[in-house]
């Protein structure tokens, strides 16, 4: 076991926080807080470097460095923003879900834009009668002639009114299972950006409906078999969507452990900065504590994932505990801050926010924990 | 535009400077642990080179006169998008002042051979002379040009230079082979890319030490600097808030001088 | 380049820019005054131009006993490969022990050069010249990006060169020594290569974005109303600078969103920030207290900027900025 990482890893890390350091400023992250939207001008530059491409083989476009690459990218990243962390991690999720099921046609068409940040993508599984239960979803997609025709809308949909392709999940036949996917161009016929909603935190990260009045898809824009929508959207999930919110919630907790530490060395109390009282270093202990733990159950999920193994647990863990520690973390970081912890003009409580909405994105932690007791049982579940 | 050649200084990253600790006892800065940055003028120096690569498919190689353990810096030059670097490397090399390592990295130049360019930074943050560019110049018996804030290559393979002066600029006018040194005013460095890291790690670092260099060591290192420092003294970086007392004009006077000296004025 | 005498003859190169001497070099010359004081020495400063007959006496009434003039049409403007012979020449032929330049843009880059065609020691940026036992030019340098200061001595290599910042040194008129003034030839064959000057453009400076101004001109709430906001706008823009607020300005309306400094505002890191009738509360302070150099400005003794400045001024602003104003606008001339 080597926990040790490559001179090209530290460079890459070191590469990409001086990006986000120089490129989302402070201004922008305010125009984020303060208007929801997504600044797309981050993009070029993060294009530029390979970080929309990361995943994606470098015969499509990408730079083909895998997910551990792509771990340290999102965490450096949402070190200085979760919400531009988050749109690229669901950026990452339809290019996931088209390099592993799509034809030759649909990747040569779609993975090389995405890869270079020219176009930006989506998966849209979730729908107003439910994320968790996806096999309950309402919306539909008829095979009629060469095209499909779609009907619903999906909600909660990050990157919703910033992508130009949305990979959706759907209902195709009768039967319990029977669901498809496909690659849905914003511009076909009958397809709609809906609502957009204003959260509590990772505002920023545009969040919003997408709506099919029988939208029409060619036929070739199926991706994977018939059938097939139900493995597509869990791996994709699974594999892509919980790492990246895993590495987003990363992000937001070396930020906390470095907000918390740097105040307590700059605020003094008593005559002496509070980083001499033992109960402001029992705090920062803890903070760097959960860090360590979280960093550790990150790349490892991310390293078994670039090794080809079965990673789903580990990604759930890694979620799971990395959310619920970034928001755990902040608000120790808010008490070190003292009563400065709660002024909007420190950065903390953005901190609080951002950790809070990445609990339930990308699948709630109950959903997460249904995932790893399967993996807790099933060693010793008895065969019927 | 066939060889641009950067010289580039690995130094303590000015990110952990308050990390540092001087020895009392051999008046020496302990920079145990702190990691080692690309000189934030040398990045401009850098870019500016690429963009001849960019534009003429200029060779571009980096020459450091650095300990060993720089390699990193290198690599991350080469990942920005250098062909290759050289780090000339010697412990008879230490100690050296700024004549001292001007005529290492001549020489380190004249074996890398014939080049159009050679592009620095106009000062280091540790050193912080300015003087190496212009000696290194010298010594190669190529002109140089300081402070500058902008490159053009002209059609005819002229270089149209704008250099910064007091309170205003010159433009000048000149032809390759030159020594340019840049400010931070003259471009935005790029970014790494991650293919061009990919790249970069076929790129070759080659090490030369005084045996491939061949210089006489009367002339390099400690020995060969004909200046010698007689002491150092750590200055607590304290904002001392001194008081300005007088009449409000006595004040006004002393505030405007203080401004002179800091050349604010 | 041997020489067994120290600080006898001590040279300092005047620099000029279009007829204007640059006070750096007068500052040098009371600096080299001082310095022969100690050794009885003498003080030369050598002028390099075209037609600049008219700039010796200011010279040799600020220190210089011999003025070295080296008038050619070919030294106007000034480019470095013809400056650098000449003065390579002149060195070579007299001799000095001490050669100091002005950490000017002209001297930064000429400095060296000579230094290396002379194959002797340079220091640059002094703040300060001494003398040792001997008569060896000691030579404070900043180091560290000011962190340390490091003595730097040139024992056996001659001349000692060094360049010295602006400001450091104080210039004084008044000197009457020996007055001579003495013609260098600028031979045929003058060195004439290197580039050529297209155009030099000087000029008043022009306002900078807050972010990237190297000066930062701030007010807070003891300004006391937009009359007053008026003379921080004014001595911004005669630095060059940028104007800078804490939120009640902006409450106000005196000043604009974009120009907030603080927590919530911008982070500035200019060379000189000047913060007027600013309480100092820690919201603001962390926008501003990486300034190089920062004076505060505030009636109240116990204003909590004043425990981040370098400079204290318990005064109302409007008592010194008007006047401070005027002595810049003198000074420019």
């Amino acid at each position: 076991m080597d926990f040790g990482f490559s001179e090209r890893e530290e460079l890459l890390r070191k590469s990409v926080r001086e990006l986000a350091e120089a490129e989302i400023t402070d201004s922008m992250i305010e125009t984020m807080e303060e208007t929801g939207k997504f600044p797309m001008e981050v993009i070029q530059p993060l294009a530029k470097m390979g970080v929309t491409g990361v995943i994606t083989p470098q015969e499509y476009g990408g730079v083909g460095l895998g997910y551990m690459a792509r771990m340290i990218a999102l965490e450096e990243v949402g070190r200085v923003s979760a919400a531009v962390s988050m749109g690229l991690q669901v950026h990452h999720m339809a290019c996931a879900a088209i390099q592993d099921f799509g034809s030759d046609e649909l990747k040569e068409k779609y993975l090389p834009p995405l890869a270079r940040g020219e176009t930006m993508g989506v998966v849209a599984v979730t729908e107003p009668s439910g994320g968790s239960d996806v096999m309950g979803m309402q919306s539909r997609a008829d095979l009629k002639g060469d095209k499909w025709i779609l009907n619903g809308r999906k909600c909660f949909i990050t990157n919703s009114h910033i992508s130009d392709d949305w990979v959706v999940v759907t209902k195709t036949g009768d039967g319990p299972k029977d669901f498809s996917a496909f690659i849905v161009d914003k511009d076909m016929p009958g397809a709609k950006v809906g609502r957009e909603e204003h959260k509590l935190g990772l505002r920023g990260a545009n969040t919003g409906e997408l709506v099919f009045d029988n939208c029409e898809i060619p036929a070739g824009n199926l991706l994977g078999p018939e059938g097939g929508g139900l493995s597509i959207a869990m791996k994709t999930i699974s594999e892509t969507g919980r790492s990246g919110m895993a590495g987003v919630a990363l992000g937001v907790l070396n930020a906390c452990l470095e907000e918390a530490a740097k105040f307590a060395c700059e605020r003094e109390l008593y005559g002496k900065p509070i980083s001499a009282l033992q109960a402001i270093q029992f705090h920062l202990a803890d903070i760097y504590s959960e860090l360590e733990i979280c960093k550790l159950l990150c790349y490892r999920a991310s390293w078994m994932k670039d090794q080809g193994m079965r990673c789903d647990t580990e990604n759930a863990i890694a979620k799971n505990s990395t959310c619920e520690s970034a928001a755990k973390c902040a608000r120790w970081a808010i008490e070190v801050h003292g009563s400065y912890g709660i002024m909007n003009e420190f950065k903390v409580q953005r901190l609080l926010r951002d950790a809070t909405v990445t609990i339930p994105s990308g699948g709630t932690a109950e959903i997460g924990r249904i995932v790893i007791s399967r993996a807790a049982l099933a060693p010793y579940k008895k065969k019927k | 535009m066939k060889r641009v050649i950067v010289c580039l200084k690995p130094v303590p990253d000015p990110k952990n400077w308050d990390l540092l600790k001087m020895d009392p006892k051999t008046k020496t800065l302990i920079r145990d642990g702190i990691p080692s940055a690309i000189n934030p003028l040398d990045k401009h120096a850098l870019e500016a080179a690429l963009q001849v690569k960019d534009a003429f498919g200029a060779e571009v190689v980096i020459l450091s006169m650095a300990p060993p353990f720089v390699a990193p810096v290198l690599r991350e030059a080469l990942a920005m998008g250098a062909d290759r670097a050289v780090l000339l490397s010697d412990r008879v090399f230490a100690g050296s002042d700024t004549l001292a390592t001007a005529r290492v990295l001549a020489e380190g130049v004249r074996n890398i051979g014939a080049f159009d360019l050679i592009c620095c930074g106009n000062y280091t943050v540790d050193g912080s002379t300015a003087q190496v560019p212009s000696q290194v110049a010298e010594l190669l018996s190529v002109p140089n040009v300081m402070h500058v804030s902008q490159m053009e290559l002209s059609p005819e393979q002229g270089v149209l230079i704008t250099q910064e002066i007091e309170r205003g600029y010159a433009r000048l006018e000149g032809k390759p082979p030159l020594l340019l040194s840049f400010i931070k005013e003259a471009n935005k460095p790029r970014y790494v890319s991650f293919l061009e890291m990919l790249e970069a790690e076929k790129r070759e670092i080659a090490t030369w030490s005084n045996q491939d260099l061949g210089l006489d060591e009367s002339l390099i290192g400690l020995g060969g600097s004909p200046t010698k420092m007689a002491d150092l003294l750590l200055r607590k970086k304290e904002r001392e808030g001194v008081r300005l007392v007088g009449s409000p004009e006595e004040i006004a006077q002393q505030l405007a001088d203080k401004m002179y000296q800091l050349g604010i004025l | 380049m041997a020489g067994a005498v120290n600080a006898q003859e001590v040279w300092v190169v005047a620099e000029q820019r279009g007829g204007v001497l640059h006070d750096v070099g007068l500052e040098l010359l009371g600096k080299a005054r001082q310095l022969v004081g100690q050794t009885g020495g003498r003080v030369t400063a050598l002028l390099l131009g075209h037609e600049v007959e008219g700039l010796i006496d200011r010279l040799l009434s600020h220190g210089a006993d011999r003025v070295f003039v080296a008038d050619d049409s070919r030294l106007d403007p000034y480019r470095m490969m013809p400056y650098l012979s000449v003065l390579d020449a002149a060195c070579r032929a007299h001799d000095p022990d001490v050669v100091l330049l002005g950490s000017s843009s002209m001297g930064v880059e000429l400095a060296p050069r000579l230094a290396a065609r002379l194959e002797t020691g340079l220091s640059a940026h002094c703040i300060d010249l001494q003398l040792d036992d001997d008569g060896k030019l000691l030579q404070m340098v900043p180091g560290w990006g000011g962190g340390v200061v490091a003595t730097i001595k040139c024992p056996d290599h001659r001349p000692q060169m060094a360049t010295v910042m602006p400001g450091v040194m104080k210039k004084s008129g008044g000197y009457v020594g020996a007055e001579e003034v003495v013609t260098l030839v600028v031979p045929d064959d003058l060195d004439t290569s290197g580039p050529t000057v297209l155009e030099v453009c000087t000029g008043d400076p022009e306002g900078m974005p807050l972010e990237q101004a190297e000066v930062v001109v701030a007010g807070g709430w003891g300004i006391g109303g937009k009359d007053g906001w008026q003379l921080l706008e004014e001595l911004a823009s005669l630095l060059g600078g940028a104007v800078g607020a804490t939120r009640p300005p902006l409450d106000e309306g005196w000043a604009e969103e974009g120009q907030m400094i603080g927590q919530s505002g911008k982070t500035v890191r200019p060379r000189f920030y000047i913060g007027a009738g600013i309480s100092g509360v820690m919201h603001h302070v962390v926008g501003m207290d990486e300034a190089d150099f920062v004076v505060a400005i505030n009636t109240d003794p116990n204003a909590p900027l004043f425990e981040v400045s370098d400079l204290a001024i318990v005064e109302d602003y409007r008592a010194i900025l008007p006047p401070l104003i005027e002595e810049i606008k003198q000074r420019r001339g």
